[in-house]
């Protein structure tokens, strides 16, 4: 256990470099949607499983990074790659904004209010405002990637940018988990009260919480742009939000669950094609069935970057 | 004015399906604190269970007694479906952590969505004509049969409901449960028996619901569920989640509200509107219209 917790990741990670190269360009469209998915899903971990609010309006944020991209490149012809700063930090601005009056919303009427929000910038989209979203039916024909003059138009290069997003959405997590923000967050989720008493700014952190997840989803939503070359409001609608909030409690809220998760809700439906009508049908058993077996999730998430000189004490007084 | 009173009516009507739907989340929620998300796909199932009642087992007949058998049968129906559900997919997780029970939830909506899709099929079916379709004119107003009769049917209906919670030995024991479970066990309340029994009521009035909705729209999907539990559950939040009266004013008010956008400004912007509406009112008054200013339980 102790060495597949060691080695587990970087395997895992050095498997994913290799993987493509190996695969037919079916097989590679699929594992790019898995990487980028995977980011989605790491990112509303950080709103809902790092800081427990409860977030089902993420795909907004996704879809917003994606939106972004593609209005930049079709009507103003920047490059994908020159997108992105604008691409990230426009939905993490915006959650942060949108946060702010929200945070203190007890969890249920917040997870509506995520819902809402998401269904408003879904009909803000389909109903083509400012005349630069494309309406219901999107934007298409996006530029390739393009770094100083390379086209990388190849799905090879795509996968290695939905790749290279992922590693920095891992750097950060894992950041996050050493820092004094992550253990803040930590504080919170577990208990507010008691971590406003001690001294941490609680508002503040679900804040930032919210903008770190909302930025990172921006990123996947450039990687998601770039792939389709397109972009349309169906693929951030809230059901997609709602498969995000699954996916992370199902999931454990743990870097391999997420992983997990979202290889069994979007990979494991193009092995099992023919169930295809099947599908939701048996995601939602699956989901009650985890539930009621492990509620902390499938593989739960253990807080364990706490420094020695804090967990020591804790020992003696049990 | 003519447009006014126009959406006045249609908005009453609407409204009051909103609030039929919104008293199953409300109670069920007031008692469990739980999001019953598979609530709006039960009302969705009804609508396709009152189908095939009509036609399998009355016969396509439209009288009177077949309509009123068919009200009966569904919410029958959809009650024994509310308390599988409560019993397989929420009685386990009354104890884990708030959000195990919120993903169970939404499994077991899409499982019941999805069901509705293997057994009816994907695309639209056409609820039949129960109601002879008549309708009056008053100065431009055009009022149906339909509407009176959804309207006057729910009121009676959640009068009854207020009367039954407020005024009767059962009805108590629902308000000790809300209040404190483990305070009204102590008390020698079956609180399982009160759970089932909120699953029963809210059920069948989401039944009623999903067959007005049915009569009123006349076509039905697999996944209207989502839509109509959704706006329903805003109504339940907008009167303040858990408190009876609270659900049906906020789903007059929402009714209202969303005729009144689609008279004036656009159907196409409603959703936004009313999200919009719903986020204010939040961010003004954070547990309702007529909810509580209760502490989080520390």
């Amino acid at each position: 256990m102790n060495i597949l917790k060691r080695y587990g990741l970087p395997i895992f990670l050095v498997v994913l470099l290799i993987l493509p190269n190996l695969l037919d360009p079916r097989w590679q469209a699929i594992a790019i949607t898995f990487l980028i998915f995977s980011v989605v899903a790491l990112s509303e971990d950080i709103v809902l499983g790092k800081a427990g609010m409860f977030n089902m309006g993420h795909a907004l944020f996704f879809g917003m990074g994606a939106y972004i991209t593609a209005i930049l490149n079709s009507q103003y012809g920047w490059p994908i790659l020159a997108t992105i700063p604008v691409a990230v930090l426009v939905p993490a601005l915006f959650g942060i904004i949108f946060a702010g009056p929200i945070v203190h919303l007890r969890g249920d009427y917040l997870l509506v209010v995520t819902i809402g929000i998401n269904i408003v910038f879904i009909q803000v989209l389909q109903n083509n405002l400012g005349g630069v979203t494309g309406g219901p039916n999107g934007i298409f024909g996006l530029d390739g990637l393009n770094l100083f003059g390379w086209q990388l138009t190849s799905q090879l290069s795509t996968y290695y940018f939905a790749f290279i997003a992922m590693l920095v959405t891992l750097a950060v997590m894992r950041n996050l988990e050493k820092s004094k923000a992550g253990r803040a967050l930590h504080y919170l989720r577990e208990d507010s009260l008691a971590s406003e008493s001690i001294g941490i700014n609680t508002r503040t952190y679900k804040i930032f919480a919210f903008g770190l997840g909302a930025g990172l989803a921006g990123l996947a939503g450039t990687v998601f742009a770039t792939q389709y070359s397109a972009v349309s409001p169906e693929a951030f609608n809230f059901m997609q939000s709602v498969l995000f909030f699954s996916i992370v409690l199902v999931g454990g809220s743990s870097i391999p669950g997420i992983f997990l998760g979202v290889f069994v809700m979007f990979i494991l439906p193009e092995i099992f094609r023919e169930f295809s009508t099947w599908r939701y049908f048996v995601f939602g058993f699956a989901m009650i069935l985890t539930m009621i077996l492990r509620p902390h999730g499938i593989w739960p998430a253990s807080f364990g970057k706490i420094p020695k000189f804090l967990i020591k004490d804790t020992d003696h007084g049990a | 004015m003519d447009i006014f009173f126009q959406q006045l009516a249609n908005g009453l009507t609407i409204g009051s399906i909103f609030a039929l739907v919104a008293l199953g989340y409300t109670m069920v929620y007031g008692v469990m604190r739980l999001i019953n998300f598979a609530h709006g796909d039960m009302v969705a199932a009804s609508a396709f269970v009152g189908l095939t009642i009509y036609t399998q087992v009355m016969g396509q007949a439209t009288s009177l007694v077949a309509v009123v058998a068919i009200f009966f049968l569904a919410a029958v129906v959809m009650a024994g479906v509310g308390i599988i559900l409560e019993r397989l997919a929420y009685r386990p997780l009354r104890e884990a952590p708030r959000l195990s029970a919120v993903v169970s939830a939404l499994g077991a909506s899409l499982m019941i969505q999805n069901g509705i899709m293997l057994i009816w099929g994907p695309q639209m079916r056409i609820f039949p004509e129960l109601i002879p379709n008549i309708s009056w004119e008053i100065n431009g107003v055009v009022i149906s049969l339909i509407q009176v009769l959804i309207l006057t049917l729910s009121l009676a209906l959640m009068v009854a409901l207020y009367l039954f919670v407020e005024k009767t030995r059962m009805g108590a024991a629902i308000r000790a449960s809300a209040i404190d479970q483990d305070a009204a066990r102590l008390m020698g309340i079956n609180v399982n028996k009160i759970i089932a029994i909120i699953f029963i009521i809210g059920s069948s009035l989401g039944a009623v619901g999903g067959l007005f909705i049915g009569l009123y729209y006349r076509g039905i999907t697999f996944n209207m569920g989502w839509q109509y539990g959704l706006y329903a559950f805003i109504a339940a939040i907008l009167g303040g989640i858990g408190n009876i009266p609270g659900a049906m004013l906020g789903g007059m008010l929402l009714g209202l509200f969303q005729a009144f956008i689609a008279g004036y400004v656009s159907s196409t912007w409603a959703d936004a509107f009313t999200f919009i509406l719903l986020i204010l009112i939040l961010i003004v008054r954070p547990t309702g219209l007529l909810g509580e200013r209760v502490a989080e339980k520390v």
